[in-house]
């Protein structure tokens, strides 16, 4: 298939390769990619030796760095963020402050360690000795990128909960006041006239000065860092947490993501590339300005970023190189075109137009038209996958239960999950009234009722979505009613949605293995190093969720590569079962887990939970099919207006009379 | 799909090999020509100003070249534009990088502009170490060629960055002494438009003040992006000073001047040369621009009788008056032609090295009087005329020459 | 020579303030109001409304200057005041309502439904082309606003007051009233306070849920243009820039009084009309947007209803 395209293309380009390219393995194809970019970029100011050129291939990279940062807030973690370059800024200055001649404390002796370790000199001045800053670049580098963070870290702690549009604003906020409270303190920043004399880097003794070459590759050597950084976390257990907070905040929570640390980790880290980059441009520049970091160049970045593709690292980075190409070069040339095409045609307006000054306009319809037409950017973030064979799409289902599951505790004779008095208020409305209800362990408990009767809300208490206004849930004998929905779940309660609530654009085996975040161990430093310990967990948790997959048999394992949305109605629900079964509950609640299925298809699902349960996992579920109730479960509540109005087992409770009366209505009672 | 995706990457490819290709430097022509670089803002905020020094510079040269060029190497000019759209204005970033595309191309013997400070500062120590001099007709911040930096902005040690124009070292200073000396001020509020100009002429106006005994009540700095001033005007009114002092330019200050003449109507009003341009007789128009002080960090050039002829081939040529910058701007391209001529007449190969050399050695006869450097580049003549907008109605209401009355010279400071 | 006038006493320069802070509130309030219109019925923030604004203050320049009248010496009075005015009006809400309505149709329509920021970052795109389309048009200079109105000064004691202030709060309070009237007894304004609470319940009771969105950007654009032309007429100038700070401050005022609610756009305009000049005169001018953005993050994170607004839904 994919050779097919590129012979096509390739046909129409004329090219010879087309052939044996279409018979290197897509993964050879890409590595074979990356190594010709590297070489190119590694012999560009070889080959052109032109210095102009190579400083806007430096400042290109300036760029394509910061919007890797901001790819990680907005592509990875969703978090619209319309206030970037006051990171940019931070680092800037940061760097700024630690080696120029604008900060000049009177010398005392509480310098001289810092003397010693070469990081201040000591400066004569007509009014006394001063303290002059000359801290290395590089160590300022991850010192500069820690500030930013730490700055990452204040702004979000207080405002990442709001949400999208309300972030989006609140980061605007940011980014205009980082730069105002630059200007107004000039004592720090020489507010509006800019810094002086920042120092250049200095390698072993090797001035960089002015050569634009030195700083080129050091830019290299950043991009290509973050480039491997951003990879590391998109592929790891942190990644995988950012997407699903991104995809469904409430479900990530549900499946043990701690959103706010989340959302803060991300912004810390976005952060700090801009941290480290802010060095990297003002060292080069040697001069800083608050211009130089207002809300058109964040609105820039972002451009970058929706232009090469939202969540894309290579995507972001040739987003950012190809725009910056468009504004130093392309344009002007382009406008150069224009003049003689002017004078040859004696149009006038064609010979004055400067289209390098229309790039904000450009900017301004590439982010309507991508919105509009391809809001996934030029290279898409997620993967295309090869469609099934026949086969595979026409398996008959395999009737059976699951063999293996990992055992769950011990017996006990205490209820496993016990509720007592539980109410819950919306405004006025009393969504449940004074509820008690008693898990025993290893047991399945349906919970029926009519619509509106309180089932769903009752199920969002126990897993801490919504907040209890009396009485106290108790799970395996601790009391868990004020505990946040990712502690729940850590607690061992997992549960499925009545609406399907998976991580459309993730994987389906990524789905799974979201919600083994809980039981896995990898942070982000782990998730950047990729020492064994990390990769022997990661692969056995990807061994451990396509065993979970194969529960279910031929259904899901073909897709596990496929994004969760292209699945049937089905198998969607089938995949937020195996993710809830990934999290290695003590109790599973199912939320309606037979809606909207088939006869044939409830039947297998109602076996594959009756074998569940008989390996040891305790039920807790919501069904409104009532013989797959009287299947499945031990003992059956009936919630009728948020108040349990019967308990038994189902076949008492079918017979009850405020049962039928809550379903039929009074006169059904005497039918 | 992959079709698709092969496509993008086959055309970004191809623009991108065809960006670098088309991007070639040309060979040099074979007769005598030199280059000479002008690198101006002219997107942004102060793209009007930046055409009207183009105009100033391109009226010196393109009479030079129809006379046969100068020595008779013709002078070929580069144009760069050191703004850009998302800085709004100019662009340090790329002054920085312009500066090395002159300095990387070697037929440039000589650079006239930058037009702001901000992108001196960073074209600097570019310049200096290309050993190309490049000579500024508005740029006055004087940290540029204080000594005191030379470490940072003159890394070769040689004076690179030469003006027509003084810097605000004197012209801050100076008019605070004309508010004490002639205008008998005793009390002053500083305004600026947190542009780096703006402070920079506003701090040193302060100081010397201060120093002349002059009460400052306060110093506030105005947002150029908004429009409404009267929150200051009024508590500036409500303060009661003498006068009002404002640096900056005429984007805040065509609305400082508008609102404060509803406002403050009877205090003393003045500013620096952000106040001295046609922008503020349109952009304020009379009533509002009646009897406001402007100076300009250079002699008076209709005080000289050889300034009406550049004027009038001036308007012919554009269409419209020369401005302050564009007479500097005349008399910058002068210099370098001066220089060129100098060095070519002793026989010695057209180097940049020895432009720069020549540049420093100058004396050149020009519109605003004779040109001569100090050892750091700066103009010897440190002249700073005060000027004051009385309505002509003889003349159009936005003729700069004619609307501007000159007042005479500012008090140098002892 | 200013000596000898007397000092303004403390008393005197604050009323000044508050009078000069309400006349900015006004406009403020205007702006507010085409904010929070859009965002009660659609949950948008629409990036592109304050450079709508800023393109119908050069509609009113053009309408007026069509009628002969540029700077401000050829002053009018009576009936051909009010008619150059009527006129003028007239042409800026229509600009400004046509064009909120065409960005509505051509760039948001099509993203309705869909999740998370799409549809606003789409605003922020319309918003730069409109502001640089203008920019590289008429170019980066202020213009002198034609005007009309006789400038008119009252001394009350130590406070000046202008003909053009009363203008401000005169249009200003009629137009908010015609908005209070048309939203609380039209069945049009019926109908999108039912899609602003509920926009699936509205559609199944029948409410055109297109017809109300157009409906709202069209009023708040319109808001938007009567703004425009009294920024106009009250400042004397126009300029491509004008959009961004005013922008802001209206945007922070529909959040102060509660975004998506119309009493709280009013109330939140003034308020920050007064913080702007009271801030300036008690502390300084340079520190007004960092105050003012502050107030903006502190209501989103502590107070997100703001003053009048209802629950805000969570929208995961």
């Amino acid at each position: 298939m994919a050779g097919v395209g590129v012979s096509k293309a390739a046909r129409g380009y004329g090219f010879s390769l087309a052939r044996p390219l279409a018979r290197v393995s897509p993964r050879a194809r890409a590595r074979l990619a990356v190594f010709g970019v590297t070489a190119a970029a590694l012999l560009f100011p070889l080959v052109n030796q032109n210095d102009a050129d190579i400083d806007s291939a430096a400042n290109a990279l300036a760029f394509a760095a910061l919007a890797l940062g901001l790819n990680i807030v907005v592509g990875f973690a969703g978090l619209l963020d319309l206030g970037y370059a006051a990171f940019f800024a931070i680092g800037a200055y940061t760097y700024g402050a630690a080696s120029s001649w604008q900060l000049q404390p009177v010398w005392g002796g509480f310098w001289e360690p810092f003397q010693w370790l070469e990081l201040v000199t000591r400066f004569h001045t007509a009014g006394g000795d001063v303290v002059h800053f000359q801290v290395s670049f590089w160590l300022m580098l991850p010192v500069a990128a820690g500030v930013a963070a730490f700055f990452g870290v204040l702004f979000g702690a207080p405002t990442l909960r709001l949400k999208g549009d309300y972030l989006a604003i609140v980061t605007l906020g940011f980014g205009e006041i980082v730069p105002i409270v630059a200007r107004n303190i000039p004592s720090v920043t020489n507010g509006a006239m800019g810094l002086n004399g920042v120092a250049a880097p200095r390698f072993f003794g090797f001035d960089f000065g002015i050569d634009a070459t030195p700083y080129y590759y050091v830019g290299l050597a950043l991009v290509a860092f973050l480039i491997l950084t951003s990879q590391r976390l998109k592929d790891s257990r942190i990644g995988r947490a950012w997407m699903a907070i991104r995809e469904d905040e409430v479900a990530a929570m549900a499946m043990g993501v701690d959103r706010v640390r989340y959302k803060l980790l991300a912004f810390a880290i976005g952060a700090a590339f801009a941290g480290a980059t802010g060095t990297f441009y003002v060292a080069k520049l040697q001069t800083a300005t608050p211009e130089m970091f207002m809300f058109p160049v964040s609105v820039m970045i972002l451009v970058m970023v929706v232009f090469g593709g939202i969540g894309s690292v290579w995507g972001v980075v040739v987003g950012a190189l190809l725009l910056q190409i468009l504004q130093s070069w392309f344009l002007e040339d382009l406008s150069g075109w224009l003049h003689s095409l002017g004078r040859l045609v004696g149009v006038d307006w064609l010979q004055h137009v400067e289209l390098a000054s229309s790039i904000e306009l450009i900017f301004g319809l590439i982010l309507v038209l991508m919105m509009l037409y391809r809001r996934q950017g030029l290279i898409p973030a997620t993967r295309r996958t090869r469609t099934l064979s026949l086969d595979e799409q026409t398996v008959q289902p395999a009737r059976s239960g699951f063999t293996d599951l990992a055992a769950t505790d011990h017996v006990s004779p205490l209820p496993l999950l016990e509720i007592s008095a539980l109410t819950v208020r919306f405004g006025g409305l009393v969504a449940l009234q004074s509820v008690e209800l008693s898990v025993p362990a290893h047991s399945v408990v349906a919970v029926i009722g009519p619509n509106g009767s309180g089932k769903s809300t009752l199920f969002n208490a126990i897993t801490g979505l919504v907040p209890t206004d009396q009485g106290t849930i108790r799970f395996a004998g601790a009391e868990i009613g004020r505990l946040r929905p990712h502690q729940v779940l850590e607690r061992g309660i997992a549960r499925t949605f009545q609406n399907i609530r998976l991580f459309p654009n993730l994987s389906v085996l990524e789905n799974i293995m979201v919600g083994m975040h809980a039981r896995l161990a990898t942070g982000p430093v782990g998730a950047v190093l990729r020492l064994s310990a990390t990769r022997g967990e990661e692969a056995a948790a990807r061994e451990r969720a396509l065993e979970i997959l194969s529960l279910f048999g031929n259904r899901l394992l073909p897709r596990a590569e496929h994004p969760a949305a292209s699945l049937s109605y089905a198998n969607r629900r089938r995949t937020e079962i195996a993710r809830a079964l990934a999290a290695q509950p003590k109790l599973l609640m199912l939320d309606e887990p037979t809606a909207g299925m088939n006869p044939a298809e409830t039947l297998e699902l109602a076996d594959q939970i009756k074998s569940l349960n008989r390996q040891g996992l305790t039920i807790l579920l919501i069904e409104h099919k009532l013989d797959v109730v009287a299947m499945l479960a031990d003992k059956v509540v009936v919630l009728d207006h948020g108040e349990k109005i019967a308990e038994g087992t189902p076949a008492a409770v079918r017979r009850d009379e405020e049962v039928i009366r809550a379903y039929l209505g009074r006169s059904a009672v005497f039918a | 799909m992959l079709s698709r995706r092969s496509l993008i990457i086959h055309l970004s490819t191809t623009a991108l090999v065809g960006a670098l290709a088309t991007h070639a430097r040309s060979a040099a022509a074979a007769d005598k020509t030199v280059k000479v670089g002008i690198n101006l803002p002219f997107t942004g905020a102060d793209a009007h100003d930046a055409e009207l020094i183009k105009d100033g510079a391109l009226l010196a040269i393109d009479e030079a070249n129809a006379q046969g060029g100068v020595a008779g190497y013709k002078i070929e000019v580069l144009l760069l534009d050191d703004g850009t759209a998302t800085a709004g204005q100019y662009d340090p970033a790329q002054a920085a990088t312009n500066a090395r595309k002159m300095v990387a191309d070697k037929e440039v013997v000589a650079a006239i502009g930058p037009q702001m400070s901000g992108s001196g500062k960073a074209m600097s120590p570019i310049l200096s170490q290309g050993d190309l001099a490049t000579i500024t007709p508005s740029s006055t911040n004087p940290d540029i060629t204080d000594p005191k930096f030379a470490g940072q902005y003159r890394p070769k040690g040689k004076p690179i960055y030469f003006r027509t124009v003084t810097t605000d070292a004197f012209q801050g200073p100076n008019m605070a002494n004309y508010y004490a000396d002639v205008l008998k001020v005793k009390s002053v509020y500083v305004l600026d438009d947190s542009g780096a100009y703006g402070v920079g002429i506003a701090d040193t106006f302060q100081a010397q003040a201060e120093k002349r005994g002059i009460k400052v009540l306060g110093r506030d700095q105005l947002n150029p992006k908004e429009t409404d001033y009267a929150t200051t005007l009024t508590k500036i009114k409500s303060l009661n000073p003498d006068a009002l002092y404002y640096g900056g330019v005429a984007q805040a200050g065509v609305k400082v001047v508008k609102q404060a003449s509803d406002i403050l109507p009877k205090m003393i009003k003045g500013g620096g040369d952000g106040l001295y341009g046609a922008e503020i007789l349109r952009g304020a128009g009379f009533p509002a621009a009646e009897g406001w002080y402007a100076t300009i960090a250079a002699p008076n050039i209709l005080e000289n009788p050889e300034a009406a002829p550049v004027i009038d081939r001036f308007a012919k040529k554009y269409g419209q008056q020369p401005e302050n910058y564009s007479i500097t701007a005349y008399d910058a391209a002068l210099v370098v032609l001066d220089a060129i001529k100098r060095v070519a007449a002793s026989g010695k190969e057209v180097t940049r090295e020895a432009v720069r050399d020549a540049m420093q050695t100058a004396r050149v006869k020009s519109i605003q009087g004779e040109i001569t450097f100090d050892e750091n580049g700066d103009l010897q003549n440190r002249v700073i005329s005060v000027f004051r907008i009385v309505k002509d109605d003889k003349y159009p209401p936005e003729d700069v020459l004619h609307q501007y009355k000159y007042l005479g010279v500012a008090p140098q400071s002892s | 020579m200013n000596r000898g006038a007397p000092a303004v006493s403390e008393y005197g320069v604050l009323l000044q303030q508050v009078i000069n802070g309400l006349s900015l509130g006004a406009m403020y309030a205007l702006l507010a109001l085409g904010f929070t219109l859009v965002y009660g019925i659609l949950e948008l923030i629409n990036f592109a409304h304050f450079n709508v604004f800023m393109v119908s203050s050069f509609v009113g320049m053009w309408a007026l200057q069509l009628l002969g009248i540029s700077g401000q010496g050829q002053v009018l009075t009576g009936f051909a005041l009010a008619g150059a005015l009527v006129f003028a009006f007239v042409a800026t809400m229509l600009a400004g309502g046509v064009l909120g309505v065409a960005i509505e149709r051509l760039s948001l329509r099509p993203l309705r439904g869909v999740p998370g920021t799409a549809a606003m970052i789409t605003t922020i795109g319309v918003s730069y082309i409109l502001f640089n389309i203008i920019l590289l048009t008429v170019g980066a200079g202020s213009e002198n606003y034609p005007n009309p109105l006789p400038v008119v000064r009252w001394q009350f004691g130590e406070v000046t007051l202008e003909l053009k202030t009363l203008l401000i709060w005169g249009v200003a309070t009629v137009l908010m009233i015609a908005l209070h009237l048309f939203v609380n007894r039209t069945r049009l304004g019926k109908a999108m306070r039912a899609t602003a609470q509920d926009a699936e319940a509205a559609q199944m009771m029948g409410v055109d849920v297109d017809r109300v969105v157009v409906t709202a950007f069209f009023l708040g654009s319109a808001l938007a243009g009567a703004a425009a032309l009294i920024f106009g007429l009250y400042y004397n100038y126009t300029s491509f820039i004008i959009g961004y700070t005013a922008g802001l401050r209206a945007f922070t005022a529909a959040v102060l009084g509660g975004i998506g609610s119309v009493p709280g756009a009013m109330v939140g305009g003034v308020l920050i009309g007064l913080i702007e000049t009271l801030g300036g005169q008690l502390i300084a001018v340079r520190w007004t947007d960092v105050i003012i953005f502050s107030i903006l993050i502190l209501v989103l994170v502590f107070v997100p209803t703001g003053l009048f607004g209802r629950a805000v839904p969570t929208k995961s």
